[in-house]
């Protein structure tokens, strides 16, 4: 076989199985989009507002409830430990001057969300109402979505947990990723997310969550009329999680 | 040429008790996994700042091992060099077993193996790099089970094509295997080169994995093996080794030149004892010191030499993999650039990992399983030649008889 004849039969071979890929994924996607649990449509994009102003450090009201309503267990090594929603201390320094903050991270339920993108089984996918979700009976647990989040806003279940707070939600189970789904079960009822819940109940007023079309909603009007900053914009991803004060 | 190839009688000694090894390592690599699965993937030392460990630095080593094995065979298979016929059967043999440790090193390592069976197909995700490569794994195994198949059946014509596609494949493979984690966003990870980068050091390890086995094998069975093949197998290791080497510089001198990654590469080099697997595993152990005996006049025309040249090639790529896959999970996404997260509930900043004593036996246990199925195939097919001549040796040259 000369150079010109192995050429052609190579770039022949890479064009039948590039396009045999094609015709899988053409064929297997028709089926996969009914099969996906999808809500209908609403017209709605959820977004998220976190004003660190008014988030009082040693408060875990947010954190607390998320736990309880959505069974997240601690597993008594931190290692292990899964949080949904969690609390971080960031310091910076500008000339001589050093800032700190208390500031709180979950899931920025991205635009672009690279965790859905990398998924092999599209466990993890985007809602039409713009929530990022994990479908835990199909995650194979390959742990992809972690490597891919720019925000380490994912964590692995590696340990079975007998705690399980809440009967009206499921036990965590072990092997799948977790994640906020903005507590998707409660919002597709009319009610906010349990750490908004549990901010307005403290008092705090730090969270909120709303319809990002509706420019009437709370989030909207708190995005227009405040200097909202969010996380590495850069990278595309378009977060939807938008922060006043960071 | 007329080539006659036979199977190994498998009745000494030596063989059986290497056997019951392998079977060994397969039954006790099983058993761990089973602990694994029963108990949670936690007692392997893996938690959310690491999700990966040694099972997926493994996988991709095996993989690595595989397509470049398949390279060798298509000396003979795509460029028609004659000499290399004998070595075809087993180094298709070997791409396709060391693809199988791949999967199984993956497969192992999934949270709920249960479901990797059917979710991956059932959802395909076209977008994702880890859906697109098992296809490319699994086509790779098909095609080296056609390929062995024309081989033992003498088809010219259906060699000549199914040599040319693996061909083909073997680079898709390995360029697959690059992108899961040079396409991602991690600061150590993400770079279009590293696919590319991946190749080569397939072929090398690749290449110097069938150098050790033809010479070990060679000289186990007493069969005649003229030095020059070997001496050629070297230089194309040495050609592999330098691409490497250049690749490497290449990745490391963009990230140290590049200012917002500056950081990673002062962590990935001088941070800690990846960087030692780094400077003295990989760069000098695996690449210079094989470098200087391959092309040292008298070193790289002995047989000897050779082999040692490509036993530290091998240790230098399992290196290389190692350094690619842990420190670029240990290293954090900078979620606030220019802050310094100060407290936590987990441990941000730089994270710790240490491979544990069930992650090793799991990757034994893989091992096992195809060292199992290679001596297997040794003794039920038609792997070995009578013997390997060069077409034109030296009148020199040392050769063995066979027995």
């Amino acid at each position: 076989m000369d150079r010109r004849d192995f050429v052609k039969t190579a770039g022949g071979s890479i064009l039948l199985a590039a396009s045999s890929a094609y015709a899988f994924q053409f064929l297997t996607s028709s089926s996969a989009s009914w099969m996906k649990l999808e809500v209908p449509s609403t017209g709605r994009k959820w977004g998220m507002v976190i004003n660190l102003d008014r988030c009082q450090e040693n408060c875990t009201a947010c954190l607390d409830a998320c736990r309880h309503e959505n069974n997240v267990a601690l597993s008594g090594d931190e290692r292990w430990d899964i949080h949904w929603i969690r609390k971080v201390r960031i310091e910076g320094k500008i000339g001589s001057k050093t800032t700190e903050k208390s500031v709180i991270l979950l899931c920025n339920h991205c635009d672009n969300p690279p965790c859905a993108q990398v998924c092999p089984v599209q466990a993890t996918y985007k809602r039409d109402d713009g929530i990022v979700i994990i479908d835990h009976h199909r995650c194979i647990g390959c742990r992809y979505c972690m490597i891919a989040c720019p925000y380490n806003a994912r964590c692995f279940n590696f340990k079975d947990t007998e705690e399980w707070p809440n009967k009206e939600r499921p036990r965590r189970s072990h092997g799948v990723a977790e994640s906020c789904h903005l507590c998707a079960h409660r919002l597709d009822v009319g009610k906010m997310p349990a750490c908004v819940e549990a901010c307005q109940r403290v008092g705090a007023e730090a969270l909120f969550v709303g319809d990002m079309n509706d420019p009437a909603s709370n989030v909207s009007e708190l995005i227009t009329n405040n200097a909202v900053k969010r996380l590495k914009e850069d990278l595309g991803t378009a977060p939807k999680v938008h922060y006043i004060g960071l | 040429m007329d080539i006659k190839f036979e199977s190994i009688e498998g009745r000494s000694f030596e063989y059986r008790v290497t056997m019951i090894a392998f079977a060994a390592l397969a039954i006790t690599g099983l058993i761990s996994t089973f602990y694994i699965i029963n108990k949670g993937l936690w007692v392997t030392g893996m938690y959310s700042r690491v999700p990966w460990g040694l099972q997926i630095v493994m996988a991709v080593y095996y993989i690595g091992l595989s397509a470049g094995s398949l390279v060798i065979s298509g000396l003979y298979g795509v460029f028609g060099k004659l000499e290399y016929k004998p070595f075809a059967r087993i180094a298709v043999y070997l791409a396709m077993l060391f693809l199988i440790a791949g999967l199984l090193s993956i497969l192992t390592d999934q949270g709920r193996m249960d479901r990797v069976f059917i979710q991956p197909f059932v959802h395909f995700n076209l977008q994702s790099m880890f859906s697109i490569n098992p296809i490319l794994y699994i086509g790779h195994i098909l095609i080296c089970v056609v390929y062995l198949w024309a081989l033992f059946t003498e088809r010219k014509k259906l060699t000549t094509v199914v040599a040319t596609l693996a061909f083909g494949w073997a680079f898709c493979v390995h360029s697959g295997t690059g992108a899961i984690f040079g396409f991602g966003a991690r600061m150590l990870y993400e770079s279009p080169l590293l696919p590319a980068s991946f190749v080569a050091a397939a072929m090398a390890s690749g290449t110097a994995l069938m150098i050790i086995m033809i010479v070990g094998l060679f000289k186990l069975t007493n069969r005649r093996l003229d030095d020059e093949l070997i001496v050629w197998l070297g230089r194309f290791l040495a050609i592999c080794v330098i691409v490497v080497l250049y690749f490497i510089a290449v990745e490391n001198s963009y990230r140290a030149y590049v200012i917002e990654l500056r950081h990673a590469a002062v962590y990935y080099l001088f941070g800690g004892i990846h960087s030692l697997l780094f400077w003295i595993g990989l760069i000098l152990i695996g690449l210079v010191i094989p470098i200087v005996i391959l092309f040292r006049k008298k070193t790289g025309k002995s047989v000897k030499w050779i082999v040692l040249a490509s036993s530290l090639v091998i240790f230098g790529v399992l290196c290389e993999r190692y350094v690619i896959v842990i420190p670029g999970l240990t290293h954090p996404p900078e979620i606030f650039p220019g802050m310094e997260i100060t407290h936590s509930a987990i441990e941000e900043g730089i994270a710790s990992y240490s491979i544990s004593f069930l992650e090793v036996l799991q990757a034994l246990g893989v091992f096992g399983v195809i060292g199992f199925m290679f001596g297997w195939g040794l003794r039920y097919m038609k792997l070995l030649p009578t013997e390997a001549r060069a077409l034109h040796p030296c009148p020199e040259s040392t050769s063995r008889k066979k027995l």
